[in-house]
């Protein structure tokens, strides 16, 4: 049975591995072995990313980590405080469970309105601000802050700390590796939002790094090496973030997920 | 002892969230009774439910997403579950680990070029070395595998993670008791291991349900819901009615429709995560 498994295991290692070795591959081939397809013409050639660098990606891709990055920061920040919060008694758990299951992509006509009246539409601000408060997080930090014992706040208490004392200079340290976790898992799903920069954002000025490479397939479709090459330019910023920290991200996982 | 002097550092996140989701949740029904376009709107009343009812391509999207369910998610949870023990405790491990994950961080719309690269039809890699053209954009069904496919490709590597994250948490003590009594390797997944990693199936299903209603994404960038309207999910058609054709008033309708779906899932899905999180208090 375990043979069986591992059939399994290698043949969609080869499923998974497939696209990204050809997207790769097809980002270094000159120009010429792509178009007439010519495999024994396996030449290296850094052409595609110039082409990609001309076209402009470099200022997608500079407000896509913008926006990216401050809105984890945020949803850090205020995802420690409400977390807190609720470990201290308030009780909105249920409130940000329900929220859990509302992905704002699903609420865009009444959101679309929203911004309307606010002027919001067509800004940067309306990629940020309205995913500040991510339930996610709150939920991964709430696990990881019941996780701490009631001794230690106390104490600190008794100390004569403030709680925003507290929650910076002792909670804060403690979940360091969650809020690490939580903050790599939430920054991947704001950088992959498509539909939302979509429809809120039509200045071609603020175009996100998805709808950047949305935009170039439709323009370029035949231009297989710029789009690998484009493609892999836009994702270099996720792979380092994972690849530098992949440990301490396994291992919350193993944390939060055991029994 | 627990302190009321912190509890109003939760205010910015519900204040956020009452701005950005609660509000929106209740002012969709006012949008629902609207004939509403970005240029203006009148007062229809409830001509937008009545055509909710009456909505072939409402209904055709409902079951494509059913269908969609239906194919991602047992695949999703069987290969979740013999990857992470094929892997468990061999060397590789951590490197499969790495690679089954890389898909969840190559930015989306970078993958669906990765696929289109490969798998185009008319001049993907695949057709030119085999010749063989790719059924994806002729027929129907075929578009629908692909993006369940798709799905695959880049969730199977967070399944395998959870899932093995559950096994390092079976007790050794129980899988060493039953060796002793005589039981085999097959045996004692079966019966030991499998039973222990039900829950955390659960979450893993509940999880995948919600992803189903919003795998609305991948159809956008992979086949904008073609051909025919074959594989326009419902979060897809939300999409197109609202924002392609700007039927927002219709959309609003929609919109209602999917959140009770959502919120029937969600229920279930805060019964899980309640029991989990019960569990995780005992422990600590």
């Amino acid at each position: 049975m375990i043979i069986f498994y591992r059939i399994i295991t290698a043949l969609f290692c080869f499923f998974v591995a497939l696209p990204i070795l050809w997207l790769c591959y097809a980002a270094f081939m000159p120009q010429d072995a792509i178009l007439y397809l010519d495999m024994t013409d396996i030449g290296f050639s850094l052409n595609n990313f110039v082409e990609a660098h001309k076209s402009g990606i470099w200022r997608a891709l500079g407000i896509s980590l913008f926006v990216s990055s401050v809105t984890v920061a945020g949803q850090l920040i205020f995802g420690l405080m409400a977390a807190y919060a609720i470990r201290q008694g308030l009780p909105v758990l249920w409130p940000i469970l329900l929220a859990l299951a509302l992905p704002s992509e699903l609420l865009m006509v009444p959101l679309y309105r929203e911004f309307q009246i606010l002027k919001m539409l067509d800004t940067l601000q309306v990629m940020i601000i309205p995913f500040l408060a991510s339930p996610l997080i709150i939920f991964l930090l709430l696990q990881a802050i019941r996780r701490i014992p009631q001794s230690i706040l106390d104490s600190a208490r008794l100390d004569g700390a403030s709680e925003i004392r507290i929650l910076w200079q002792v909670v804060a340290p403690l979940l360091r590796p969650e809020m690490l976790a939580a903050g790599i898992l939430a920054f991947a799903a704001h950088w992959n939002l498509v539909l939302f920069p979509k429809v809120m954002v039509s200045n071609e000025n603020f175009r996100t790094v998805q709808i950047f490479l949305n935009d170039l397939v439709a323009n370029r479709p035949l231009d297989w090496g710029v789009l690998a090459a484009a493609s892999l330019i836009a994702t270099l910023p996720l792979v380092v973030l994972y690849l530098v920290f992949e440990k301490r991200i396994i291992t919350v996982f193993e944390t939060s997920f055991k029994g | 002892m627990q302190s009321r002097a912190a509890h109003w550092l939760g205010l910015p996140a519900l204040a956020l969230l009452t701005l950005f989701v609660f509000i929106p949740l209740v002012s969709v029904l006012r949008f629902a009774v609207l004939d509403w376009s970005p240029t203006g709107s009148s007062y229809v009343g409830f001509a937008n439910f009545h055509r909710l009812l009456n909505d072939p391509q409402l209904v055709s999207s409902l079951k494509i997403t059913l269908f969609f369910a239906l194919m991602t998610l047992p695949s999703f949870l069987w290969l979740s579950r013999s990857i992470a023990l094929a892997i468990e405790g061999t060397p590789p491990e951590r490197l499969i680990k790495v690679l089954l994950f890389m898909p969840s961080l190559i930015t989306i719309a970078g993958s669906s070029i990765a696929w289109y690269l490969l798998y185009q039809p008319d001049f993907g890699f695949i057709y030119e070395l085999t010749g063989f053209a790719l059924p994806w954009s002729s027929t129907p069904w075929a578009a629908l595998v692909y993006v369940v496919m798709f799905t695959l490709w880049q969730s199977v590597g967070y399944g395998v993670l959870v899932v093995s994250a559950a096994l390092k948490g079976v007790p050794e003590s129980a899988k060493e008791a039953a060796r002793i009594d005589g039981a085999t390797e097959n045996q004692i997944r079966h019966f030991i291991v499998s039973p222990l990693l039900r829950p955390t199936l659960a979450f893993l299903s509940i999880i995948g349900g919600i992803l189903s209603i919003q795998s609305y994404t991948a159809v956008f960038l992979l086949t904008k819901g073609g051909p025919f309207g074959s594989s326009s999910v419902i979060g897809y058609y939300l999409y197109e009615t609202s924002f392609k054709f700007f039927q927002l008033g219709y959309g609003a309708t929609i919109t209602i429709l999917i959140l009770i779906i959502t919120l029937i899932v969600a229920a279930l899905q805060a019964r899980v995560l309640g029991l989990g999180m019960a569990r995780g208090q005992d422990f600590s």
